[in-house]
């Protein structure tokens, strides 16, 4: 409780500082935000390249619209609106490619060759379900299922009825179970 | 069983974002619904997976990137920091546009309706006092009176030096003092009660310094009316004027000022040539050596002496009226109900006077709406361009 007091109001701090031109502060704030930002536009564009133009394109908009940030919504919902724009905007001027490997991003957990190769084959997997959804039942499920969001704040960050998003997130949750049924068994057991 | 209805729910179910009502229906269906328990474990196993989906990082280098980028871009940042910040909020601004707006609106309107009451307050006293009197006519006379010759005590001013009789006074422009002016006023005035009238004016008078030189009473029907000459010096004139004015309510004015400087400078020459003919004539009688010649000009220095006399009262005459200024003041005491039983024309007069009193007040206020509404015209003009404006900024900025 405290912690996140804390946390929210030395985030303020950094935003005041970022605002007033202070780069350091800023730095910060992409540091806290990056990892974040750059799975929304990963998740979305389906491929580094596109996903890292997006990230960059967004946090460069946020430097540029932070003056107009008035804290009416959380400052990661705000991060997440403009990163998801970003990374919409992405799709759209480059029409969708096939499925990149998640070669170099997967992190080896274990020791095991065997079993480090199955975890690869499930997030690919994964990584390609959700690709193949609708972008907008996809934007939701990305900032529902992989980032975290509670309903309210990804209908703010998309600006529509959070009615709209959970008929999405239906749609899109059911699209993604038929696509990987035949994985799902074997996580549960 | 209608399996394709929960179904739909089974997403929000799983995060407990369904309805009292419909918890109860998922609920219900799941317990009778064996594919339905299995499309919702199904489900729950799906969004499982998607949690564990390994997070991805940002890559090495984005950080610094970013820092590059925006280190890269041309500073305007202090201008595109400070500006936004200042007019940041549109409300703020928009408030502030408005308080502007309304201000200037206000003291337009005040203006527009202001200067016709004071106009109104400025033209009165204007008219009480068709040329400022300089209060100074007698005093300006008095000082004056050293150069005179005339060896009369109490004699007249002469304004010119007695050097040249046929034109007489050299009036300059300059030396308003000279002009002798005899100002009259006559006023009628209504008033509630003609007794305390009366003795208001007397007041007046007295403090002025003048008098009242006539007064009257007389009942002519049922409303009393009294008359009264007031004599005030001149000075004093517009200010008494107007406290008599102020006794009741002003019916008829009439102010005239009668320029007699022309009668006056003549008068003053005619007597002066007098004099000096007159002198001539004494002169003649030491050395007249006849009786006869000696009566003839006793004769005509009876006659010049009398012509002397003559001018010189007219000439009295004149300042008298010329210093104390006249004030004819009739008041009559308002027509109240008359004796009678029931006074009808009185009545019916009240009733003409309320409607149109109020047909009026309509007017005035439709036009005050009229004049109010077109003076806003052009701020609603001004308003709606600024949405317009303030909007479609917006909307480029996608913020």
């Amino acid at each position: 409780m405290t912690e996140g007091t804390a946390r929210v109001s030395e985030e303020a701090d950094l935003i005041a500082s970022s605002v007033a031109g202070d780069l350091d502060a800023y730095d910060r704030l992409v540091g806290r935000y990056q990892d974040r930002v750059y799975q929304v536009a990963y998740r979305i564009t389906g491929n580094h390249e596109d996903a890292w133009d997006a990230a960059q394109e967004t946090f460069l908009h946020a430097f540029r619209s932070l003056p107009r940030f008035r804290g009416a919504s959380a400052f990661s919902t705000w991060v997440h609106r403009i990163a998801t724009n970003a990374a919409l905007d992405m799709i759209r001027r480059r029409p969708p490619q096939p499925p990149a490997s998640l070669e170099g991003v997967t992190v080896s957990t274990g020791d095991d060759p065997a079993e480090a190769a199955t975890r690869s084959e499930l997030q690919r997997r994964i990584h390609r379900a959700i690709i193949s959804l609708p972008a907008e039942q996809r934007v939701v499920v990305v900032l529902r299922d992989v980032q975290g969001l509670p309903y309210d704040e990804i209908a703010t960050a998309l600006r529509i009825p959070p009615g709209t998003v959970r008929s999405r997130l239906s749609r899109g949750r059911e699209s993604l179970r038929q696509q990987l049924a035949d994985l799902a068994p074997a996580a549960g057991s | 069983m209608t399996m394709g209805h929960v179904t739909e729910l089974l997403s929000a179910y799983l995060d407990e974002r369904v309805g009292a009502d419909e918890r109860a229906r998922i609920v219900a269906h799941l317990n009778a619904c064996e594919s339905c328990r299995a499309h919702l474990e199904s489900l729950r196993r799906t969004v499982v997976m998607l949690h564990t989906a390994e997070p991805v990082r940002a890559p090495e280098g984005f950080r610094a990137q970013v820092r590059a980028r925006i280190e890269a871009q041309p500073r305007r940042a202090p201008r595109a920091l400070h500006l936004p910040r200042w007019i940041g909020s549109w409300r703020t601004a928009g408030a502030a546009v408005a308080v502007v707006l309304i201000g200037l609106f206000t003291v337009n309107l005040l203006r527009e309706q202001f200067p016709s009451v004071a106009l109104r307050r400025d033209r009165e006293p204007q008219g009480a006092v068709p040329a400022p009197l300089p209060p100074s006519a007698s005093v300006d006379r008095a000082a004056r009176a050293p150069e005179l010759s005339a060896p009369q005590a109490g004699g007249f001013p002469v304004p010119g030096r007695v050097g040249a009789p046929p034109i007489p006074a050299p009036y300059s422009p300059g030396e308003p003092a000279l002009r002798r002016v005899i100002r009259t006023a006559s006023v009628m005035l209504e008033v509630d009660n003609l007794n305390e009238t009366a003795s208001r004016l007397t007041r007046i008078v007295e403090a002025a310094g003048g008098f009242i030189a006539d007064s009257s009473y007389a009942q002519a029907g049922s409303t009393p009316e009294g008359t009264f000459v007031l004599r005030v010096p001149a000075p004093r004139f517009a200010d008494v004027l107007s406290q008599v004015e102020s006794l009741g309510h002003v019916q008829q004015r009439r102010i005239s000022g009668q320029d007699v400087t022309e009668e006056y400078v003549d008068l003053r020459s005619r007597i002066r040539n007098l004099e000096r003919y007159e002198q001539r004539l004494l002169a003649l009688v030491d050395r007249a050596a006849k009786v006869s010649d000696l009566l003839e000009i006793e004769q005509e220095l009876a006659r010049v002496r009398g012509e002397i006399e003559m001018l010189t009262g007219r000439a009295r005459y004149l300042d008298r009226q010329v210093d104390l200024a006249m004030i004819q003041v009739s008041a009559r005491e308002q027509t109240t109900q008359s004796g009678g039983f029931w006074d009808f024309s009185g009545t019916l007069t009240k009733i003409q006077t309320a409607f149109l009193l109020t047909i009026r007040q309509i007017l005035r206020a439709a036009e005050a709406m009229v004049v109010a509404l077109s003076a806003l015209v052009p701020v609603l003009a001004l308003a709606g361009i600024v949405w317009l404006v303030v909007r479609r900024v917006r909307l480029a900025r996608g913020v």
